[in-house]
């Protein structure tokens, strides 16, 4: 079976924002709005006096495997497909905001009917959308079932975000997993995230 | 993972899901005291009108604040259909508003005998027109073989809405201040301090007859032990907070350095009342005014608690 995971290397992410941008454009976010990204690359500074470093950190939906966003929707909108990928179903969607209260990486924002009539008005015709929902990264799930990778991914100058399949061994994504190179985010809270991070900070001088 | 950690409250659910909540506990707890009041303590027709009343409006005005920060409401239709329970069973919001929906459907048929025996309704046009049709009047004397399950139906579903309000919260488990057994707990006991206290409110002014005095006397008691065990647990969250994660530190200060939770919530929602009760209780009071004053003082006290509680849910983000 497969289970898609993402891992992101800190040490070669360079902050363009790229991934931002093609997230944006692919899946047609609220760009106008800097908390209603998908995914956001937050630029930090790290260290005192002249010895300050700036570290890039990327974030998206970590695609749990005890997602609490799902748990707590009431609709049912927030669904886990059997390949790991979380997402929503617009349709379904009511916008009561409780995944948002539960998720513990700030990754689901709303999408209102005010944003729709901007985003009709900023992405013209091709505008997707057709209801108002509590909105999230997808993995670009609509890209990934035609064989390709998620968009953030395949704009990644730096190859800092890595995409795979955890259940296949020779996969690398797997493998810096497995090593234990990759490590999770906040996994104490128990939410089994499928988003992986390859720390930069011990590497520095 | 060596990470730099940012610390936020949040502003997604902010002083209208406070009312929300407060409106669902006092709402459904004033019902469930009222209808068990009339069922196993003392037959009283107008507190069971008004504890009926008090829930399905209370309930309706606080399901209206949610309602009308959905974004897109016409999808709510979803959970108010029953089989939300079964097909989102780990959803607390789909459990409320079936408790909600099911408190108000029992609460109103078990009221309604009562209604149609009252000569005020009688004289307000659309409610008479209302209770008056073949179909109510039918329904009416059904509930009436049946008071008893009814009121129990009724109670059950408002013991929910009031033990919903706390474990939806404790349902979000990046917030220290939220996830953790203390809450729900916490929330159904303000729930039923704040109903004693509207009810007391109640007794001593619109409905103050003199025959239920001892009902009055038990409703203070038990705000008493209501708020001391309110206070106990304030205490055993505090003990929690202070040593925990640094989501719950960050709460705790928040929260501890705030003088309307500090003396807005602990001490005048709750220290006073509970001194003017205990003085009442013990020795008893001249005057009705100490008792009505203390029940004001919990009902503000009550959304006090949910508000800063709203606002004080610290998430530990590392970035």
């Amino acid at each position: 079976m497969t289970h898609y995971a993402m891992v992101i290397d800190l040490n070669t992410c360079v902050g363009c924002n790229a991934c931002m941008a093609a997230c944006a454009m692919e899946n047609q976010t609220p760009v106008w709005n800097e908390g209603k990204w998908r995914t956001y690359v937050h630029d930090k500074e790290i260290g005192l006096g002249s010895d300050v470093q700036r570290r890039f950190f990327p974030r998206l939906c970590n695609h749990c495997d005890n997602p609490p966003c799902m748990t707590v929707c009431p609709t049912g909108a927030t669904q886990k497909k059997d390949n790991g990928i979380v997402f929503v179903d617009q349709e379904l969607c009511m916008g009561c905001g409780a995944c948002a209260m539960a998720c513990p990486y700030h990754a689901r924002v709303p999408v209102t009917r005010r944003d729709m009539r901007e985003g009709r008005e900023f992405y013209g015709s091709d505008y997707r959308r057709t209801s108002p929902s509590m909105d999230k990264c997808s993995f670009c799930d609509h890209l990934v079932e035609q064989g390709r990778k998620p968009a953030c991914v395949e704009t990644c100058v730096g190859s800092a975000r890595m995409f795979g399949d955890l259940d296949d061994p020779d996969d690398p994504v797997a493998q810096m997993v497995a090593s234990g190179a990759a490590r999770a985010l906040m996994p104490h809270i128990g939410t089994r995230p499928n988003v992986y991070y390859i720390d930069d900070i011990r590497w520095r001088s | 993972m060596d990470v730099n950690m940012t610390y936020a409250t949040q502003e997604m659910w902010t002083w209208w899901l406070a009312i929300y909540l407060y409106f669902g506990g006092l709402g459904a707890a004033t019902l469930a005291v009222t209808f068990l009041t009339d069922m196993y303590l003392k037959p009283n027709r107008y507190l069971v009108i008004w504890g009926a009343g008090a829930g399905v409006v209370l309930l309706a005005l606080g399901s209206l604040m949610l309602f009308g920060h959905l974004l897109d409401k016409t999808a709510v239709l979803t959970i108010l259909n029953p089989m939300a329970l079964f097909n989102q069973s780990s959803a607390w919001i789909a459990w409320g508003t079936q408790f909600i929906i099911w408190m108000m459907v029992w609460g109103v048929l078990y009221a309604l005998p009562y209604v149609r025996e009252t000569k005020f309704p009688h004289k307000v046009p659309v409610i008479r027109d209302l209770i008056d049709k073949p179909f109510v009047i039918g329904t009416a004397k059904l509930v009436q073989s049946f008071h008893r399950g009814v009121g129990w139906l009724a109670v059950i579903n408002g013991v929910g809405v009031a033990v919903y309000t706390g474990l939806l919260l404790q349902s979000f488990p990046a917030v220290a201040l939220w996830h953790n057994p203390a809450v729900p707990l916490l929330f159904t006991v303000s729930a039923f301090s704040t109903a004693m206290a509207f009810l007391l409110v109640l007794m001593y002014t619109l409905l103050h007859d003199q025959a239920d005095e001892h009902v009055r006397v038990l409703y203070e008691r038990i705000d008493l032990v209501l708020i001391a065990a309110e206070l106990v647990i304030l205490f055993s969250l505090y003990q929690y907070l202070k040593n925990g994660s640094e989501s719950g530190v960050r709460s705790m200060e928040l929260l501890w350095n705030d003088y309307g939770w500090l003396i807005g919530f602990i001490g005048f929602g709750l220290i006073v009342p509970f001194l003017l009760e205990l003085k009442g209780v013990m020795r008893g009071w001249a005057s009705r005014v100490p008792i009505l004053t203390a029940s004001v003082l919990v009902l503000a006290g009550g959304y006090l608690l949910r508000h800063y509680f709203m606002y004080a849910g610290v998430y530990a983000y590392p970035w």
